[in-house]
């Protein structure tokens, strides 16, 4: 009897990946990071887990990845959904190669795209949420000027959206000349209040639909 | 106000001329439903898709569709303009078998269709001093004979029609940028250059039209191919049908089930026709 039929005993669905919504954390692990900044910010990288596995869309949609820069460029841990996400425990020690470690985290968004679209993934905008004390120290010039150039061209080609944000020495005059988007300041060491925001955002994003613009919630850790 | 009298009086005159074939000739049944997503229940937002259709003389189904974008603050309005503008333009159309013949009268019609659309909710917006992007919308339109199919559409959502042998085919595919939650809106500057058109000449036995909301279900986005076992239990049921109210209220709890609203939140059109013997 088509009375009692139930379309939804019937109908099938295409099972079709997540979308993904990349999100690129850069971080400072130079030497001046010691202590109670590289403490408060590993306490921050729990709190992101847990508030992102808090919402079980962001939790399979929002992907993170992890690269430190001091003497050396890390990729700490590669894209993850957010539920598969363990954060580390990173300690600090060295120079500041911060052209390099830019570089790096727009050559991984770069492949991961490429990634999602081998595998019929589609996927919302980048985001990469750079984190330093300080400024370039321990490259040369030419590198710092390449990275500034390549991500300067990669937020006008809307390749990715770049935050930069400074923790209190941090050179906030330098990082305005490398960044697209105004840096923002860190009020003290509040990087929970901030990572609450990042997961309350990137949750904001990976809900959107047809959306260019996502309103993103107040920003109330830090100050331009 | 003279001339749009007499065009209706030789539209009325063609229709009569359709009269004298024979009566056996299948019929369109459609069910359709627009349904507001999970997620804009619990924002207290309004549906943002609306969607129409009709049956215009000479058995010629036309369908419209249209997602109001959820960041334009009256993506409803637009929609809503949208869709009675586009299908509005179409029924006061002189559409005859001549306009089914050539494939440039059927995309010059759709185009008209979708300019006029266009037209007018960016003059709503003017008139109410926003921006046409404020009432930023998809759009889709199709109109088909049992022989003929024609689609166009800006932005994303889906058009598909099944053959008589089977095949499902999909018309149109969801246009999005390289971002998923990016497309182009009717409101676009560059909307009708990037309209996806479509002339399928072939014997169709359905045809369904669906916005963005349902594409992840309803299409393998990786081959981009519509999903069988999704449209053809659709497409059964419609043919099937005996009481359009009571098809609708099956399609809207459809819709409604939790099956899918946990996989998606938005909101959610679906047309669905089929061509039925008498």
């Amino acid at each position: 009897m088509l009375d009692t039929l139930k379309l939804d005993e019937v109908v099938e669905f295409a099972e079709n990946p997540e979308p993904r919504c990349p999100c690129v954390l850069l971080l400072d692990t130079s030497g001046s990071m010691q202590g109670e900044r590289i403490e408060a910010l590993n306490q921050g990288l729990l709190t992101f887990k847990d508030e992102l596995v808090k919402n079980s869309l962001a939790a399979r949609r929002v992907e993170v990845a992890i690269i430190t820069f001091d003497s050396h460029v890390n990729v700490v841990q590669d894209f993850v959904t957010a539920d598969q996400f363990n954060p580390p425990i990173l300690t600090a020690q060295g120079l500041t190669r911060m052209g390099a470690g830019i570089n790096k985290s727009l050559e991984v968004i770069q492949e991961r795209k490429s990634q999602y679209r081998t595998n019929g993934i589609t996927y919302y905008r980048p985001w990469v949420f750079m984190i330093t004390d300080g400024e370039p120290q321990g490259e040369l010039d030419n590198v710092i000027e390449q990275a500034v150039q390549r991500l300067q061209g990669d937020e006008a080609n809307k390749r990715v959206a770049f935050f930069t944000v400074g923790v209190e020495d941090a050179n906030m005059t330098r990082l305005n000349q490398i960044a697209v988007r105004t840096p923002l300041k860190l009020q003290g060491l509040n990087f929970i209040e901030m990572f609450v925001w990042l997961s309350a955002s990137m949750s904001a994003v990976s809900h959107s639909k047809v959306d260019e613009q996502v309103a993103l919630p107040p920003i109330g850790w830090g100050s331009v | 106000m003279c001339c749009s009298v007499n065009q209706n009086y030789s539209y009325l005159a063609v229709n009569n001329k359709f009269m004298n074939i024979p009566k056996q000739i299948p019929k369109w049944r459609i069910v359709s439903a627009s349904v507001c997503g999970t997620s804009h229940i619990k924002n207290q937002q309004l549906c943002q898709d609306a969607h129409h259709w009709e049956i215009l003389a000479n058995n010629v189904l036309l369908i419209a569709a249209a997602d109001g974008a959820g960041s334009a603050t009256l993506g409803k309005m637009g929609a809503m303009i949208a869709v009675e503008t586009a299908t509005e333009y179409i029924s006061h159309s002189d559409i005859s078998h001549n306009t089914f013949a050539e494939d440039a009268f059927l995309r010059d019609l759709l185009t008209d269709a979708m300019l006029a659309a266009k037209k007018a909710v960016e003059d709503e917006a003017d008139l109410y001093k926003y921006q046409p992007h404020d009432l930023a919308t998809t759009l889709i339109i199709a109109i088909a004979t049992p022989k003929v199919v024609a689609v166009a559409q800006i932005g994303d959502g889906l058009a598909v029609a099944k053959d008589s042998r089977g095949n499902l085919i999909a018309l149109t595919i969801p246009s999005s940028g390289e971002y998923i939650n990016e497309t182009t809106f009717l409101t676009s500057p560059d909307a009708l250059d990037t309209a996806q058109f479509r002339i399928l000449r072939q014997e169709i036995v359905n045809l369904s039209v669906l916005t963005d909301g349902l594409q992840m279900l309803a299409l393998n986005m990786l081959v981009g191919e519509p999903h069988k076992p999704f449209f053809f239990p659709l497409f059964d049921f419609v043919a099937n049908t005996e009481d359009k109210t009571i098809a609708k209220e099956q399609l809207v709890k459809f819709l409604c089930s939790e099956r899918i609203t946990q996989r998606t939140d938005d909101d959610l059109t679906l047309v669905i026709a089929a061509l039925r013997k008498p």
